[in-house]
């Protein structure tokens, strides 16, 4: 059973419609680029499915299920913006997240921080912001969820950091799981993806194989995004 | 899991509530020297310093007081709608038990600087006569008491003073979702969040005086004064009572109301920026 | 291991292409235990199940084995090395000619060209 799935959604603000009549299907074991350019409704619909909004109309399932408390264990969210509360220090985040995740794996966070040279008692409010990012994806990935969904994890980041973000992801991926990556930084993340979709103006253009465009169009993904959304 | 959010709430907000009671604890030590006759003395510098003593603890009873309400307001704000709501509304609880968890920190905080407030004053004015005097006090209205609750009106005084804790838990309650309600309403809109929270607040406290000048009016059109009057004279205690559970009443309609705008919102209007 | 990527075709086979060079060249020893798909892709910085893909395709090809409980392993066939290497060859070579026959040599003096440029080293 797919891990995701849409059905003719809508969300609409006011009159500006976000997304438009999207329906897909995201199957489990699959590493996918949600791409398309600033605005085109990738965080919309990524809130959508960890239940921060609610459709216009239309359907969207976690498991078969509505977004709501089941799906949010089986969920590991990596929002935009820094949500962890900036007042606790490393120790307490990860109470924090063993207390409410019962997936946590709490060892892998513990080595993670470690090697960035985390002290547990550092408070998060004393991290340089690229720093809190880190840790905040370090807790994301300890989880051993179902489905991921990172919202821009390589946005406004060095080139240091990206590599870095990038092989957490890699290192801590599970076979079983499915991770769902939203960027505008195509040529960054390609290697990493098997299936990519296309969306602009909250429209699903294009959902296919990295491999399929590869092998019958003879380009990246970075090419072909550069042509589908040529201004 | 409500246990466990419990758990993390008291742990969030305790970092601000205890250091305040120390402040308070330490003001109320240094205003108890003044009780001690820093005033009395000949030295125009004990004066002063009686007088500064004096001004610092009502400050901290003052600021004590606040905090208690800003915290509260904080929380929810913060914790749930500002940034931190990414993390809070996609942990795996409901929104019940999110409004719940908010709802009894926040009513035990202001039961605690209540309490805290009540030791202020008595640590201000410790002093062997004057707890001696309390003490007899205490002796002689616990003898009362006891009297009273063997004699024919135990059942009522018990029940009134049940009545009372439960409509001070109740209306405290309410108040607190009042807040809430105003700052999901405000926070479901897209711009201009805080200040429509504010409207909201205000909208609501009009609408709440409206609707009582309405039913106060209504009551007055059937003439219900002079029964109440009857009634009060025959049965005083039946008067009381009904008095009483009424104000819980209404209290309880409030919280449910605001309690259903509350978590209406989070649910289907949420609108984290 | 030094890994590198180019756009035009699917990534796999691009590790297919750079794990075969690395056994013929000797960085992967004949009969070696290979790091576990989940390092080997941390190392080229690509997804997990597109280095599983092309470690399966390399063990079709009787390049590596694996042993069910212990990992993945490079043949300690040498004849299927030695073919292997070979191949490589021929296919860089056919490289070459094709992108000299381009710049206008003919066959005859492609073979001058390679033979000045051997000896002038």
């Amino acid at each position: 059973m797919a891990i995701l799935e849409c059905k003719n959604l809508f969300k609409k603000y006011g009159a500006v419609e976000a997304l438009s009549d999207v329906t897909l299907s995201i199957d489990s074991g699959r590493i996918i680029g949600l791409l398309g350019p600033n605005g085109s409704g990738k965080t919309t619909l990524i809130k959508l499915a960890n239940g921060l909004l609610m459709p216009s109309s239309g359907e969207i399932l976690i498991d078969g299920k509505a977004p709501g408390r089941e799906s949010h264990a089986i969920v590991s969210y990596l929002p935009e913006r820094t949500a962890i509360p900036i007042w606790m220090n490393a120790k307490q985040l990860m109470d924090y997240y063993e207390d409410f995740y019962a997936d946590f794996n709490r060892s892998a966070a513990e080595e993670m921080l470690e090697h960035l040279g985390i002290r547990p008692n550092q408070k998060i409010r004393q991290m340089s912001k690229g720093t809190r990012e880190k840790v905040q994806l370090i807790m994301v990935m300890s989880r051993q969820a179902k489905l991921y969904f990172l919202d821009e994890p390589i946005g406004g980041v060095d080139p240091a950091t990206r590599d870095y973000i990038l092989s957490t992801i890699i290192s801590n991926y599970n076979p079983e799981a499915s991770v769902i990556i939203s960027t505008h930084l195509i040529s960054d993340v390609e290697k990493v993806l098997d299936d990519v979709l296309f969306i602009n103006n909250g429209r699903l253009m294009l959902q296919t194989s990295v491999d399929q465009i590869r092998e019958e169009k003879g380009m990246s993904v970075d090419e072909l995004f550069r042509e589908v959304f040529k201004c | 899991m409500l246990k466990k959010l419990l758990k993390h709430e008291f742990r969030a907000t305790a970092r601000t509530m205890l250091p305040m009671y120390l402040i308070l604890l330490v003001a109320s030590l240094g205003a108890n020297l003044t009780t001690r006759g820093l005033l009395e003395t000949e030295y125009p510098i004990l004066d002063t310093i009686g007088v500064i003593l004096v001004m610092l603890f009502v400050m901290a009873i003052i600021a004590v007081c606040v905090m208690t309400l800003v915290t509260m307001i904080e929380r929810f704000c913060k914790n749930l709608l500002g940034d931190e709501g990414y993390l809070s509304m996609t942990l795996p609880v409901s929104v019940h038990q999110q409004v719940w968890t908010k709802l009894i920190v926040s009513v035990v905080w202001f039961a605690a600087t209540a309490a805290a407030v009540v030791i202020a004053f008595c640590i201000m004015a410790f002093d062997l006569g004057v707890v001696k005097q309390a003490l007899d006090v205490l002796v002689g209205l616990l003898r009362e008491l006891w009297q009273n609750m063997s004699a024919y009106y135990a059942l009522n005084g018990t029940a009134i003073v049940l009545e009372l804790v439960v409509l001070v838990v109740v209306g405290l309650a309410a108040n607190c979702l009042r807040f809430y309600a105003a700052m999901a309403l405000g926070y479901s809109f897209a711009n201009y969040k805080l200040p429509l929270a504010v409207v909201f607040f205000f909208v609501i406290g009009g609408v709440e005086k409206f609707l009582l000048s309405l039913a106060m009016n209504l009551l007055h059109i059937v003439n219900v004064a002079d029964l109440f009057d009857q009634i009060l004279i025959q049965h005083p205690m039946t008067m009381t009572h009904t008095v009483f559970v009424g104000c819980i009443v209404s209290q309880l309609i409030l919280s449910g109301i605001f309690y259903f705008l509350t978590t209406y919102c989070l649910k289907n209007r949420l609108n984290l920026e | 291991m030094h890994w590198q990527f180019s756009n035009d075709m699917p990534i796999y086979t691009q590790l297919i292409e750079q794990i075969k060079v690395a056994i013929v060249s000797g960085v992967f020893l004949p009969g070696e235990r290979l790091p576990s798909v989940r390092d080997l892709a941390v190392d080229a910085g690509v997804n997990p199940n597109t280095m599983q893909r092309a470690m399966a395709e390399l063990e079709r090809d009787k390049l590596v084995f694996s042993q069910r409980t212990s990992g993945r392993y490079v043949t300690e066939d040498h004849m299927v090395i030695h073919a292997l290497k070979a191949d490589l060859a021929r296919i860089h070579v056919a490289r070459c000619v094709e992108a000299l026959e381009r710049l206008g040599y003919t066959r005859e003096d492609i073979l001058d060209v390679l033979t000045n440029s051997l000896k002038g080293e």
